[in-house]
């Protein structure tokens, strides 16, 4: 077990390069803007969300949670979710829950420890991607335009939108210090066993001593944009409560949204049915 | 009077993006790199606290705290839909309140063991409340927690292992070096970028107060709030025994699920009609 | 009337020992077009900061004296008032921006002021900025010229008075540079806006700005009107500022006593026919012609395939059957449009970018087969920007850095000498960053050569930097010609290439559609205006007069025209 692990993670590290890292998180930002979760009213979908993040803790109905975690995984699909976003849910699941099965063992644990676990770890992959479909699927500004309908801080809503803006250049800026770091640097020898410690060791350091020139430049462009941001009225937005009506102005709830809300309702009612039945 | 006020808010709003950009970018990185682990250790580089408490170090603490929690929670959690809900509270709170104390310990960033003491202390803080609030909620997740056999043993053993794991080892690696390493080479550097002078003894917002600790206090109490609603806090409804034992419950509540996902299409229509004729007049 | 005025203005920056700004006087008559001219650190931008508010409102420091923008204190005024008032774009423009989408940041500032109308007023100022049609798209998806132009929108929404630009054209090629330059001069005609740059392109400041304002030591020297500015040669040379070519070669003519009785000296094309009409061309007759008995091949480029992939759609292909052999010793410039495929051809012999199909080779090393870390002995690259290649906290640490990790015989004295060689022994502990922009070029320099590779590589090394400065890294590129045998840059400046390379390779959507001498480049009016490439300016200047001139710098017009 452990040694396929390692052999996995061994693979996967080689595969993975800065540069298909960058694409899939790219296109996990901005590539799935004309879906239809999309253009869903951000009001709904946070509701949607807050439903599914938190019944399913209360209920340990299998066939319930299996039908949640059917339609939720339904409007995933929907959501058009880079592949390395779900392959990471895949591995966060795993980690919550099956780990700790394997751990159990240790402990007398047997195949009754399982369903408890079973029960868990559907709850667990339910509300985890119910929240993959709200946040990779739904377009950033309109997202942190409903945060802000319900009263999050405007900073946060401010650092979304930022964050979706800065992520290319920052993540080329990354790639190239790292860049500099490969091709300067002399990387040890990584065929035998005590190569690829170090190797892996040398890696770290690498990425670590990456910051220091990535705090320096970053700090070059925070002072721009925060003097282009004080000219720019934030301050005086922010507190300005006729701003915040502006902004929430282009939310509107309407056809597809209210299709939205019944479908679901309806898919959660038959499980709700289904399970009487049974 | 009113212009020096600006001027430091701005100052502010500098480090808080500054250190949302590093270390929101960091923590992406590492929700995308897988882990490894030998045995039950787990070696993740998921650690790169190192960054904002370097700058929290350098710059005004509670800019860089709030910075850093909230670059994780949009970067990684938002960003990449791994957010956890009302549980990502947590991780928040003991983010900024690590960091922020972290960089009220340091008064002279010029002083190395100073230095590497506040690092080691906002790993541990940040750390040691995690733990806390995990344990409780794998308590209060799993029914009967107490009667599955091995699972109670397991999961104060992780828990308690991943504790000191990621304090010996992600704290002295990925926190207390890195921070000796850069605090000192960044320090005279990194503060005329942003316009500001660098901290010395005299500028030093001076020793943590009854106040912060307090209130560092409170924000755990939140946290753990904050968690157990996430998980379990509402267990006044108890759903489950009113579908599984009456059927009429059952029937009812199909009927007035359909009678709403009726009512809702209908509003839905008039509403798409009257956009319709207001669209045409 | 007069929209900027400045009276006894002394500016001290906190700490520094002596005021950057030194009791300035100044008058901006509205709807002007003005250049601010001047050396490195004569306090430009700290100038313009005085006239947007940014000083003294946000940086603090010792502020001495009035300044009215359009009728308003800026000291007594706040900022929302005097950004309706003064638009700024900043040199490192892609900082100021900071919301996803083009038309959300075009109109971020009116939203912020509480305009009822933000929507149409972003679309408007989108419109003056032409970047109609690109509301919806992501700023990533922008080229450079456009994000450039997304920035000045940001400050037009606001419609104000005056728009202030910090070195617009710095990191742009020719094409983009006529844009934001024809857009400007849009927005000073129609619609009355007073222009004020920092600029280094006299060529530029003569064919758009109506006058010139030259700063020394932090006061102002003259205000003039351009044409006379541009004529005061020696003056700019004291400042490291160089006239335009035409120019130059007019004073030079004059100064032998080939052109008598003009007034005044041409700093235009049009100008220059007037003037230089009565010159002969002496034909030389040797063109340059390539060489063909070529030595030993030492990168090979076989049936090379590359494609990106795209976040949205298919992937997009850079290079399809590309073949391209380049020989030992060989000295050459690549030029092309801005996406050409000129940073992709470079970074396929690093090994940083593998080809789909097809293969490169290194004399006898296939790429594909050979880490990156092991070719960088032989191949290096030096990045455009320079920031990135500084990964250590002092410029000789990162010269020696490479040369350390591999356990190279006595890499102390080879460091030792490489900041000798590039002038940098003073500077020796200083962090890279930290160093101007002509220091920071030689550093990188350094590092790029502290491997010894047989081949080196260079993108855009003279980006971003002033004229003088430019000058002074073309010197030294030249100097370097004896250190590596092979080098190969990718550039848009046109007079680094005439002056330096060897060998020109026009990439044009990925393919190369023209290799050759300088001779055979630019001569060929096909190539040229397909590609989009501007000549140096003195080299059309020869062409307008005579179709067979092949005068690539200032001296060679001048040897050439009697």
């Amino acid at each position: 077990m452990e040694k396929v692990k390692k052999k996995l993670s061994e693979n996967i590290l080689d595969k993975i390069s800065m540069d298909f890292l960058r694409n899939q998180v790219l296109k996990n930002a901005y590539g799935n803007d004309d879906t239809v979760i999309a253009k869903l009213d951000p009001r709904i979908l946070l509701v949607w969300y807050l439903f599914f993040a938190i019944v399913p803790w209360f209920v340990n109905d299998v066939v319930f949670l299996a039908g949640c975690f059917i339609l939720v995984a339904a409007t995933t699909i929907l959501a058009r979710v880079a592949g390395l976003v779900l392959v990471l849910f895949g591995l966060g699941v795993f980690s919550q829950t099956g780990y700790m099965f394997i751990v159990s063992l240790f402990f007398g644990g047997n195949w009754e420890t399982i369903v408890p676990l079973l029960i868990m770890t559907l709850k667990v992959a339910t509300v985890s991607l119910a929240s993959v479909t709200v946040f990779s699927g739904l377009d950033p500004d309109r997202l942190s335009n409903g945060l802000m309908w319900y009263g999050c801080p405007e900073r946060l809503s401010f650092s979304i939108s930022y964050a979706y803006r800065m992520l290319p250049m920052l993540m080329e800026e990354f790639q190239n210090v790292l860049l500099s770091y490969r091709l300067r640097g002399n990387a040890p020898d990584s065929t035998t066993f005590g190569g690829k410690v170090k190797y892996l060791i040398y890696q770290i350091k690498v990425i670590v001593h990456a910051f220091y020139p990535l705090m320096l430049n970053t700090a070059k462009r925070s002072r721009t944009t925060v003097e282009a941001l004080e000219i720019k009225g934030y301050r005086y937005a922010a507190v300005n409560k006729e701003v915040k009506k502006m902004k929430l102005s282009s939310l509107k709830v309407g056809y597809n949204d209210m299709m939205f809300a019944a479908i679901s309702f309806l898919c959660v009612a038959v499980t709700i049915f289904t399970t009487t039945i049974i | 009077m009113e212009r020096k006020q600006a001027a430091t808010q701005s100052q502010k709003l500098m480090v808080f993006v500054l250190t949302m950009s590093l270390y929101g970018l960091a923590t992406l990185f590492t929700e995308l790199i897988p882990k490894f682990q030998v045995g039950i250790v787990e070696f993740s580089v998921e650690y790169f606290l190192f960054i904002p408490l370097v700058l929290a170090m350098l710059f005004d603490p509670m800019s860089a705290a709030l910075g850093a929690a909230t670059g994780e929670l949009v970067f990684s959690e938002i960003m990449l839909g791994q957010f956890g809900g009302l549980g990502e509270l947590e991780k928040f709170i003991t983010v900024t309140v690590g960091v922020y104390i972290a960089g009220r310990l340091v008064r002279n960033p010029k002083n190395g063991k100073m230095v590497g003491i506040a690092a080691i202390s906002g790993v541990v803080i940040q750390q040691l409340m995690g733990t806390v609030v995990d344990i409780l909620k794998v308590q209060l997740a799993v029914e009967d927690f107490e009667a599955v056999p091995g699972l109670p043993e397991s999961v104060f053993v992780t828990e308690g292992f991943a504790c000191l794991n990621d304090i010996v080892f992600s704290g002295i690696l990925f926190c207390l070096l890195p921070t000796l390493f850069l605090v000192p080479r960044l320090y005279g550097k990194i503060e005329p970028l942003l316009g500001m002078q660098p901290r010395t003894e005299k500028t030093a917002l001076g020793a943590l107060g009854i106040k912060a600790v307090a209130g560092s206090i409170i924000a755990f109490g939140v946290a753990i709030g904050a968690e157990m609603l996430a998980e379990n806090g509402m267990q006044l409804i108890d759903w489950e025994a009113d579908w599984a034992e009456s059927g009429t419950a059952m029937a009812a509540g199909m009927i007035v699920a359909a009678i709403l996902a009726v009512i809702i299409i209908a509003v839905m229509k008039k509403r798409a009609d009257s956009t319709n004729t207001a669209a045409d007049v | 009337m007069n929209i900027i005025e400045i009276k006894d203005l002394t500016f001290t920056y906190p700490g520094a020992g002596k005021p950057t700004l030194n009791k300035i006087n100044l008058q901006i008559e509205k709807g002007d077009f003005v250049a601010v001219i001047g050396n490195n650190g004569c306090g430009k931008s700290t100038l313009c900061k005085v006239m947007n508010g940014l000083i003294p409102h946000f940086i603090t420091g010792e502020f001495e004296g009035s300044v009215m923008a359009g009728g308003i204190n800026t000291q007594e005024s706040d900022i929302g008032e005097l950004a309706r008032t003064v638009g700024y774009v900043y040199q490192d423009f892609e900082n100021q921006i900071v919301r996803p989408t083009v038309l959300d940041d075009a109109s971020y500032a009116c939203m912020n002021y509480a305009m009822k109308d933000y929507k149409e007023r972003g679309m408007e100022a989108l419109k003056q900025c032409g970047l109609t049609g690109r509301e919806n798209d992501y700023i990533w998806q922008l080229s450079g010229g456009q994000t450039h132009l997304l920035a000045l929108a940001g400050a037009v929404s606001l419609q104000p008075d005056v728009l202030i630009l910090d070195e617009p054209i710095a990191q742009l090629d020719p094409h983009h540079a006529d844009l934001i330059y024809e857009i400007l001069k849009d927005l000073n005609e129609k619609y009355n806006k007073t222009i004020i740059v920092i600029e280094h392109h006299t060529e530029y400041i003569a064919d758009y700005c109506k006058n010139v304002i030259l700063l020394k030591d932090g006061h102002v020297e003259w205000t003039l009107p351009s044409a006379d500015a541009l004529c005061r040669v020696e003056e700019l040379k004291q400042c490291n500022i160089y006239p335009p070519q035409v120019t130059l070669a007019a004073y030079e003519l004059e100064h032998k006593g080939r052109i008598r009785d003009i007034e005044i000296l041409p700093s235009t094309i049009e100008e220059g026919k007037k003037i230089f009409e009565g010159l002969l061309h002496k034909n030389t007759d040797k063109k340059e012609k390539s060489d063909l008995t070529k030595g030993e091949a030492c990168v090979t480029y076989e049936n090379v395939f590359v494609s990106y992939r795209a976040v949205k759609g298919e992937a997009n292909k850079i290079f399809e059957n590309l073949n391209l052999k380049l020989y030992e010793g060989e000295k050459i410039a690549l030029i092309g449009s801005n996406g050409a495929g000129k940073s992709t051809l470079m970074k396929l012999m690093t090994g940083l970018i593998k080809p789909s199909s097809g293969q490169v080779i290194l004399k006898d090393k296939k790429v594909k087969d050979t880490k990156p870390e092991q070719l960088s002995r032989y191949v290096s690259l030096v990045y455009q920007n320079p920031e990135d290649m500084f990964i250590k906290d002092s410029i000789e640490s990162d010269i020696a850095f490479a040369m350390q990790v591999r356990n190279e015989e006595n890499w102390q004295e080879r460091t030792e000498r490489l900041l000798e060689r590039f002038r940098l022994a003073e500077l020796k502990n200083r962090d890279g960053r930290l160093l101007s922009g002509g220091q920071m070029r030689r550093a990188s320099l350094a590092i790029g050569i502290a491997l010894n590779p047989e081949i080196l590589l260079l993108d855009e090394p003279t980006a971003n930097l002033d004229i003088a400065t430019r000058k002074e890294i073309m010197s030294t590129l030249n100097d370097m010609k004896s250190i590596t045998k092979t080098v190969m840059i990718a550039t848009h400046d046109m007079q680094l290439v005439c002056e330096w390379a060897e060998r020109i390779i026009v990439l044009y959507h990925g393919r190369v559609i023209a290799d050759g001498t300088r001779d055979e480049i630019f001569g060929n009016k096909e190539v040229i205006n397909k590609v989009g490439i501007r000549p140096p300016e003195i080299f059309t200047m020869g062409q307008t007069l005579d179709s067979n001139a092949f005068c690539y710098t200032v001296n060679e017009f001048v040897e050439q025209f009697v």
